[in-house]
């Protein structure tokens, strides 16, 4: 919170700027023939607030770019109150639907391990892929690997990796593959917007922006019942990950890493190496 | 002090987000997003003097589902007045800020190979994947849908 006043005022300037231009173009749909993809303004606003960002230009110094990230953190906070809003009217049909929110929450949590643990050895990560898979890898959860294993450790930089690429790609690929599952017609709308409440602000935002532009006649369902899933996910979420996620993972590896896992070790620092 | 201002300000931009993007008037809009930063307000502050720590966000959506819940005093206005803001409006802003702060990360992801990346992937297909399919097995069961 060292920053300056006036490069604070400069970022929230350009988000205003960002704001009126990508309103103003507002909604596209795009059908891609496997889907339809949904475009809509937040999108583009993270897309031009990126390329704003990048270094090669020098728009933005690195402090600045710090504090756009603890200002991201508060604008959710807003967020979060408009979906707890829009909960308090229907409190009863949050409790119709208790059953199917603890469940979901299962999916959340296992999800991440379910499918990535398995592909992460097949592609011979060792112990990067237990902080590369227990979670989604954000800050909090980049907290407890860290306290657990070091900031050095193999576990910390496989979680370091899926944080990073999350914070640079998770919110458009979030909401592609929104676009997808929601337009494959598999889902009911109000699973999808349980399952969007991932548990990172920009992600959530963008996953059940692209629900909304689908399904523009269940906005009100979709706000509900992914406001709903976040809140469980923010009650339950740090103490499953310490002592539920983590230790599964672990022993999972234990068991699948000499039967999927490669005899190579090959590690996240590859990017020097390898590709 | 310098947390309030950071959330009217906010708060201010989505204002103009929802009139440039849903038509909605800023003096209608003014009573629904004062409205949210004070919840948003009080949330952060009773987080910051309970003892033990705590989410916040828990203690904001508990706040704001209590202020729209039939049980408090002129919940249909509160109510009435948040739902005129469109949640996108509020979206929109959250990601500005996630682009304006990609340029620190990129150096960094530089220096991954790319078996993380696609690691990443999965894993946040898998999150989104099985909650929500679990959830529709549930819905399905209980012959929601």
């Amino acid at each position: 919170m060292t920053e300056g006043r006036a490069n604070v005022y400069k970022l929230h300037l350009l988000v205003l700027a960002l704001v009126a231009v990508t309103e103003f173009i507002g909604t596209k749909k795009i059908n891609i023939g496997i889907g339809v993809i949904a475009l809509f303004p937040m999108l583009y606003a993270l897309v031009l607030g990126g390329v704003i960002s990048w270094p090669k230009f020098k728009f933005l110094k690195e402090k600045e770019m710090n504090a756009a990230a603890n200002i991201l953190g508060v604008s959710f906070l807003l967020f979060i109150a408009k979906l707890g809003a829009n909960i308090g009217p229907e409190l009863p049909k949050l409790l119709g639907s208790g059953v199917s929110l603890l469940v979901q929450e299962v999916g959340h949590i296992v999800g991440t391990i379910a499918l990535g643990l398995p592909v992460a050895l097949w592609l011979g990560l060792k112990r990067e892929s237990i902080g590369a898979t227990y979670s989604l890898d954000r800050e909090p959860n980049l907290a407890i690997i860290v306290d657990k294993f070091g900031a050095n450790s193999a576990e910390a930089r496989g979680a370091l990796g899926v944080y990073i690429c999350g914070t640079l790609f998770g919110a458009i690929y979030m909401s592609i593959l929104a676009s997808l599952l929601g337009s494959s017609g598999l889902f009911h709308p109000i699973s999808l917007a349980m399952g969007a409440a991932v548990g990172s602000g920009s992600m959530m935002a963008a996953a059940t922006g692209s629900l909304a532009v689908i399904f523009p006649e269940a906005t009100e369902d979709i706000a509900f019942y992914s406001g709903a899933a976040n809140l469980m996910m923010s009650i339950v979420g740090t103490y499953v990950c310490i002592f539920v996620s983590l230790p599964l993972t672990q022993r999972l590896y234990k068991w699948l890493e000499p039967v999927i896992g490669r005899k190579n070790a090959s590690t996240t620092e590859g990017g020097r190496r390898s590709a | 002090m310098n947390q309030v201002l950071t959330i009217l300000l906010i708060g201010l931009i989505a204002l103009i987000g929802n009139w440039i993007g849903y038509g909605v008037g800023p003096a209608e809009s003014l009573p629904g997003i004062l409205l949210l930063a004070v919840v948003t307000l009080i949330g952060m502050g009773f987080t910051k003097i309970l003892p033990f720590k705590s989410p916040v966000i828990v203690w904001i959506s508990l706040f704001a589902m209590i202020a729209t819940s039939p049980i408090f005093p002129g919940n249909a206005f509160i109510a009435a007045a948040i739902a005129k803001i469109n949640l996108l409006a509020l979206a929109t802003p959250i990601l500005a800020y996630a682009g304006l702060s990609l340029g620190k990360d990129i150096h960094l992801f530089k220096e991954l190979s790319w078996r993380i990346v696609v690691v990443s992937l999965v894993v946040f297909t898998g999150t989104f994947l099985f909650a929500t399919l679990f959830a529709e097995i549930v819905f399905k069961i209980q012959g929601k849908f």
